[in-house]
């Protein structure tokens, strides 16, 4: 596939025409900070962003959705959501984290909601260009991405180099008309911006390989961090929400009030959340917010990367760290002090 | 089958929620089409002592409103408590932060304060005199929520009223925490339901909806000392719907 470079003016007018022919969300300022939105003007785009409010996995697996309407002991009718869509300036933490959602969702019980949507969606990633304030991606190894996006976007300076990863990618930046072959130079250049962020995107150091973190936790289920951290945990669940690799959902039927037809929808839940593990007769089997708060920990270490082939399920985009009111969120803050205390190996 | 009879009654309150249910314009006909209401002051004129379903709205601040209340109950198969006033005390619970009732009176009702029908009492919520078999939180109610609660109960079935607080709507909007702009927001231990209405609007969750069953007040100290505030901040926050409703803060 082709890697291209284009001067960022030409830039500006390519995804002008783009938001003329497809559904385009791109990231925006919202405030003083960032999110995904629906782009209506190129002007508005920010690929010198920092990190987005929420995750692009509202795309693919929305706060809320309608996963069928049905009759009350009868049929019923799945709903699909099925319209193309652009989504521009995914970030490689964020790309990663979506090729794991990927895996988790096409495994066992293919996800047709999930599917439908992720197979709709053109991706545009975009390097790094300004690291958040508590961005550890270069610790996850999640700072640069080789796989997953349609086209990836590097900010050189002037221009972009873009490299079209797909036939759809392709397509694409067909209607990129003033972009040209990417020179020696600019390939360059490309390189130097990877090898910065793989060291730059590092405000938290994790003091291991992720690669170890399974075998970390392995030995630290009974650790007081547990206890000590959770102490003053909300449960509020905003770690959850914000992360790009939570994806518990909760499912509920809504009658309408012919009491014959209904809607079955489907919404975000979170493992921190009191009442997330209840079930049938009211048990409750993680009531303490200590092990709630564990759970999450060894989703992202441990339980996860069992089911992906050993990828950690936390990308470092540092989101949870932000949202935590109490400051206890932290995964490298918590890993640290596990190393600390239990040695490496 | 006839339909279940609802009646709607009111005690303590500004009727704000009632307002709600009038508002409610074609869904109001969809819930008159599933149930009878036979009582309703602020809609209609006629009385029944026969129902079905009770509706209280509004908190309950005198003795003979408590009696009225038992009667219901003993006439209603389900008790809903409708807002705040009534799933929580609301703000009339505001008056229970002072020892001496007689002043509070004199400061509202001057010299009518000893009039009889002024005679008052520590607020009450609802479920602090009889059995509630359904809440409808909020300060006003919201509409979708209230309509929701009243199709589950019509087919008996126990609607899912969200048991974890106000920050994971907050979050689902992709709200920035308003905690990074100076506000004092009640979200981490307010009960969700509302979308979070108040914090998308950019104003801090005040609290109408009451506590999550389990709120963790320590963390809201530790929150407060992170971000140099004084605990004097969240108190007075917190007295608007939390006054002396458990958990109050110490110290
Ligand atoms: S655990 Fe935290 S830092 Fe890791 S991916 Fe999730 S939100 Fe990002
Ligand atoms: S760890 Fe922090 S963000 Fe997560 S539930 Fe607890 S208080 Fe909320
Ligand atoms: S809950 Fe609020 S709106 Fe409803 S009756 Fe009470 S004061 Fe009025
Ligand atoms: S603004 Fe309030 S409700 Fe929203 S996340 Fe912050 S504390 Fe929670
Ligand atoms: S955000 Fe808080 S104060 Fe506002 S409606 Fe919801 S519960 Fe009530």
């Amino acid at each position: 596939m082709s890697v291209k470079k284009i001067a960022k003016k030409d830039f500006v007018e390519f995804v002008e025409t783009l938001i003329r022919k497809e559904r385009v969300f791109g990231v925006q300022a919202k405030g003083d900070r960032f999110d995904f939105a629906p782009l209506e003007s190129a002007q508005d785009l920010r690929l010198d962003y920092d990190v987005t409010l929420q995750p692009p996995k509202k795309f693919f697996q929305p706060p809320a959705e309608v996963l069928m309407t049905f009759e009350v002991g009868g049929g019923y009718q799945s709903q699909y959501d099925d319209e193309p869509f652009v989504l521009l300036g995914v970030h490689p933490y964020d790309m990663v984290a979506i090729n794991q959602m990927d895996e988790l969702f096409s495994q066992d019980n293919y996800d047709t909601h999930y599917m439908t949507r992720r197979n709709n969606a053109t991706i545009v990633a975009c390097d790094v260009a300004k690291p958040s304030e508590n961005v550890f991606a270069s610790s996850m190894g999640t700072a640069v991405v080789k796989s997953g996006y349609d086209v990836l976007l590097t900010d050189i300076g002037d221009s972009y180099v873009c490299e079209a990863a797909t036939e759809k990618g392709e397509k694409l930046m067909a209607a990129a008309k003033k972009a040209v072959p990417a020179d020696d130079a600019a390939l360059k250049s490309r390189e130097a911006v990877w090898a910065k962020n793989k060291k730059g995107l590092n405000r938290h150091e994790l003091k291991c390989d992720p690669a170890y973190l399974p075998k970390l936790l392995a030995k630290a289920y009974k650790h007081p961090v547990w206890e000590e951290r959770a102490k003053t945990c909300f449960s509020c669940g905003s770690c959850n929400q914000v992360c790009p690799t939570c994806y518990c959902f909760n499912v509920q039927d809504d009658v309408n009030w012919d009491m014959k037809t209904g809607k079955r929808e489907r919404a975000w839940d979170g493992c921190l959340l009191d009442g997330f593990t209840k079930v049938a007769g009211e048990h409750e089997f993680r009531k303490q917010r200590a092990d709630r708060f564990r759970h999450r920990i060894y989703r992202k270490g441990m339980y996860v990367p069992e089911k992906i082939g050993g990828q950690i399920a936390c990308v470092g985009c540092g989101r949870c760290v932000a949202a935590c009111l109490p400051d206890i969120a932290n995964p490298v803050a918590v890993y640290n002090r596990l190393i600390d205390d239990l040695g490496i190996g | 089958m006839s339909k279940p009879k609802i009646a709607i009654f009111d005690f303590a309150c500004c009727e704000g929620c009632q307002l709600q249910i009038v508002n409610l314009e074609e869904e109001l006909l969809d819930l008159l089409g599933g149930a009878d209401v036979v009582e309703w002051r602020e809609a209609m004129s006629e009385k029944c002592d026969e129902y079905d379903i009770a509706i209280i709205e509004g908190s309950i601040t005198r003795l003979e409103d408590e009696e009225r209340l038992k009667l219901i109950r003993s006439r209603a198969k389900i008790l809903i408590a409708l807002g705040a006033c009534a799933t929580i005390g609301g703000i009339n619970k505001l008056k229970n932060n002072f020892d001496d009732l007689d002043e509070v009176k004199k400061c509202v009702y001057g010299k009518d304060a000893n009039k009889p029908h002024l005679a008052t009492q520590p607020t009450k919520a609802v479920d602090e005199v009889v059995q509630v078999d359904a809440y409808v939180h909020g300060c006003p109610i919201d509409r979708k929520e209230f309509t929701y609660i009243m199709r589950c109960l019509l087919m008996g079935k126990e609607p899912e009223i969200p048991e974890y607080p106000v920050c994971v709507e907050c979050k689902a909007k992709g709200n920035p925490c308003l905690w990074e702009y100076g506000q004092v927001c009640l979200g981490p231990i307010i009960r969700a339901g509302c979308g979070a209405r108040c914090p998308s609007n950019g104003f801090r969750c005040f609290g109408c909806r009451g506590y999550i069953d389990n709120p963790n007040v320590d963390a809201a100290k530790d929150v407060i000392d992170k971000f140099g505030l004084n605990i004097d901040d969240l108190k007075t926050k917190m007295v608007l719907f939390g006054s002396r409703q458990e958990p109050t803060i110490h110290g």
